[in-house]
């Protein structure tokens, strides 16, 4: 353990374990997601048909049609944080997986031949909900599960945009999908589809994503009232539950909570907030705890991150909910990516990119040292990247992570003007 | 030299040397457009009076790539990037770079920073390319691209050229298939040989390649095979580093069919007769199948495989892995599982475009072939 973390470690008293407020956001945020684990079990127990969905399948689809579905990103980062990230890719690899491949795909594979794992259990699918505007390699673990299982995928491809919006081509090839989508999953589940539920879901959709993004916005405060990295741990609840009943109260609730902290002049940031930087990538689960603190410990808060903000969807109508799901950050080119962080970057203050080059995400990783070095350029802020994986831990070095940390600490310092 | 050994020599000469085919191009005034893997349309680009050249990668050392790429991305991509960093490409009028992988997506995002001088056309086929949709969006992106060539090559686009290229195109396919077939029953052709007459291909324009070849396979023909080798049908995205087809030939492989996306991959469809010539292009494009980088939720590829392999009387597989290309890495398993349950040996080697040590690949290769000759030819053990 490197010494920082070590050392902010020994400082800590005793842990007590956290109870938590029952009438706050985080719990309510916390109880939606536990609730969409046990609606999905509910209906596999009940005969109905469930799915897996890939995170960014457009959700108004099954959830217009009521369908009940649970979400393997998920899964595996609930494996991963609690420690079982490394026996789900190694089990993958003993099967002849290349552990080259994505750790979340391979947790995955996985489980769907050995559905047991004591970190986060979740019922075997009848049809996987398969959208690749993330990567495709999502393309590539669903049709290994389809074919390990013998079951059908609903595929939604969203081309890869490399210039900037959706032309009407775009929207009119994933509109056809949705349609096709819609038939294939009448057929299967025996369920319609109906107008008016589309709508509320359509407007629950809106109104949580809204309120998501007013949530994040808090960030811009100085000091900011709530810990960038907090926003992670509402991913979950923005995947399974966007435009599910309750969802947007829970957020409209966690709003007011940062509101009140704001007018406080408190933080969930348990620290004096020295640097503010953006943590750029998917978090390292495996090291979250170590990551965190490490940032902590040195009076780093992450003012600017794209999770949560990422996955919301604001749209008028049928078309601007299709072209919503190309703006998601696996499916946007290099100069719409950079342009959404450098305003995170401007509107939140931030003072340095600490960037996660992640060895499971060839996409994400694949053009982020171009991109990284044209959004510091512009902010006139410092880089620094680490090597870490999403879900398997042994591509993290600690020592590595702390070396690149301080190194982006002490150039913040000295921009201003302070000694190392 | 007789005719084969000097048409196998000029194959040779086009495969190991493609900077002095783009300049002579280049000297007749042609526009060269770049291909990156895998199915560009090149009937376009043939069709718009430019020349389509493949590009896929080189065995060269990575420096500037570095800057761009992080090192788990494949060497196809990462040197494809390095030669046009190093001014390899230059003389070409612009790069078509489809996203049918992630490792594609990252390179025509760093290719617009990395080599502005060359630019950068996309290809975002469809995935949902069964649907009408997508061959209605396959269209879409075809004519999409056929106004950027417009723009880079400043010509215009005439229906009647693109149904002559089509022609152009679908005989040349047929020519290759028909190639693949002839060389099941010619051992003295080697790997080396074998991969030069598919790899030529990428760098001609696909007339000039289909003469070559039919003057290839007529002197071929003539030519009475003494010679039993072990045959193996190969798989993979490349299969044409000079070390690897080597020891190939030391071991005396005889390449029966390949499932390679550099070589026969491509080949595999014929382009439907349709009145409009972009539809034609599209539908072929959509009828494609057995590729580890389109959708296909059956993975027909690997029924496909052990069918060619039994058809072929093939005593073995070889899966030719690039090294961190993931959609061939997913497809392994189930390979290795559909082989075992036909009972056909199979054996994984993993390269990339930076090997120049092959003595894992020479140790692996010796044991298989062992394996296949106690296995299948004891009189030859």
């Amino acid at each position: 353990m490197a010494e920082g973390a070590k050392q902010l470690a020994a400082e800590q008293p005793p842990k007590k374990k956290r109870v938590i407020d029952p009438d706050s956001a985080a719990y309510k945020l916390g109880e939606i997601t536990a609730r969409n684990y046990e609606e999905v079990w509910e209906a596999k127990r009940n005969g109905e048909k469930i799915g897996w969905c890939s995170s960014n399948f457009p959700q108004e689809l099954h959830r217009t049609l009521d369908i009940k579905v649970c979400y393997p990103e998920n899964q595996a980062v609930a494996i991963a944080v609690r420690g079982g990230g490394v026996r789900g890719c190694t089990e993958a690899e003993e099967l002849g997986y290349s552990n080259d491949i994505c750790a979340y795909a391979r947790i995955s594979m996985a489980y769907a031949r050995h559905p047991k794992a004591p970190e986060q259990d979740m019922p075997l699918p009848d049809f996987l909900l398969c959208c690749n505007n993330i990567c495709n390699c999502m393309i590539k673990w669903y049709e290994d599960i389809a074919r390990e299982l013998d079951i059908p995928i609903i595929m939604i491809d969203i081309p890869f945009n490399h210039g900037y919006e959706a032309d009407e081509e775009q929207i009119a090839y994933v509109g056809g999908q949705f349609r096709a989508a819609i038939e294939q999953l009448e057929e299967i589940t025996g369920k319609k589809w109906d107008e008016k539920r589309f709508e509320e879901v359509c407007q629950i959709t809106n109104r949580s994503s809204r309120a998501m993004l007013k949530a994040a916005s808090f960030l811009q405060y100085q000091p900011a009232p709530l810990y960038g990295f907090d926003l992670f741990n509402h991913m979950g609840v923005l995947i399974t539950a966007l435009g599910a009943p309750g969802t947007p109260e829970a957020l409209e609730l966690l709003c007011r909570e940062y509101e009140q902290l704001q007018k406080e002049g408190k933080s969930t940031f348990r620290a004096k907030e020295e640097h503010r930087i953006m943590y750029e990538g998917i978090a390292c689960w495996p090291h979250l705890k170590f990551t965190s603190k490490s940032l902590i410990s040195r009076g780093v808060n992450i003012t600017a991150t794209i999770y949560g903000i990422a996955v919301t969807h604001i749209y008028d109508d049928f078309d601007g909910m299709i072209a919503s799901y190309f703006k998601i950050p696996g499916a946007m080119s290099l100069e719409r990516s950079r342009d959404i962080r450098v305003q995170l970057c401007q509107e939140d203050h931030v003072e340095g990119l600490l960037v996660h080059t992640n060895r499971s995400c060839k996409l994400w990783s694949g053009f982020m040292p171009e991109m990284s070095r044209q959004i510091g350029q512009i902010c006139d802020i410092p880089v620094a990247s680490f090597d870490g994986d999403q879900a398997d831990a042994r591509n993290f070095s600690e020592a590595q992570y702390e070396t690149r940390v301080d190194a982006l600490v002490e150039i913040m310092a000295e921009k201003k003007g302070e000694t190392a | 030299m007789n005719r084969l050994e000097e048409l196998l020599k000029k194959a040779h000469q086009i495969a190991s040397d493609p900077r002095a085919q783009l300049d002579a191009y280049l000297a007749q005034g042609k526009k060269v457009i770049a291909c990156a893997p895998i199915y560009t349309p090149e009937e376009l680009v043939h069709g718009m009076g430019m020349v389509p050249m493949g590009v896929w990668g080189a065995d060269l050392e990575l420096d500037h790539a570095k800057q761009f790429f992080p090192s788990f991305i494949c060497s196809v991509m990462q040197s494809i990037l390095e030669m046009g960093m190093r001014g390899g490409y230059e003389g070409i009028s612009g790069i078509m770079i489809p996203s049918l992988c992630d490792s594609m997506k990252a390179l025509g995002e760093n290719w617009k920073y990395a080599v502005p001088t060359i630019p950068f056309t996309p290809a975002d086929y469809p995935q949902n390319r069964k649907l009408e949709a997508g061959f209605l969006y396959t269209q879409a992106v075809y004519k999409r691209q056929i106004r950027q060539l417009e723009e880079i090559g400043g010509c215009r686009y005439s229906e009647e050229t693109l149904r002559e290229s089509n022609a152009i195109y679908s005989r040349h396919d047929q020519v290759m298939q028909k190639l693949s077939r002839l060389l099941a029953d010619h051992p003295s052709i080697t790997a080396a040989q074998r991969s030069d007459l598919f790899k030529s291909a990428l760098f001609m324009r696909k007339e000039e390649h289909t003469e070559l070849i039919e003057a290839f396979m007529g002197e071929l023909c003539q030519v009475s095979e003494r010679q039993k080798k072990l045959r193996i049908v190969t798989t993979g995205i490349q299969a044409d580093q000079p070390g690897l087809l080597e020891i190939f030939d030391e071991g005396q492989l005889h390449i029966v069919a390949d499932d390679v996306a550099q070589e026969s991959r491509q080949y595999a469809v014929d382009m439907p007769e349709l009145a409009d010539p972009i539809a034609a292009a599209a539908k072929k494009f959509c009828d494609r199948d057995c590729c580890s980088v389109l959708y296909d939720h059956k993975k027909k590829r690997i029924a496909k495989l052990v069918e060619t392999a039994k058809e072929r009387r093939a005593d073995g597989i070889v899966y030719i892995q690039t090294k961190f290309c993931d959609p061939e890495e997913f497809d392994y398993v189930p390979m290795k599982k559909a082989c075992e349950e036909a009972d056909i040996p199979l054996l994984m080697i993993e390269v990339d475009r930076q090997m120049t040590q092959f003595e894992q690949a020479r140790t692996a290769i010796s044991a298989f072939v062992e394996i296949l000759r106690a296995g299948t030819l004891p009189s030859l053990g």
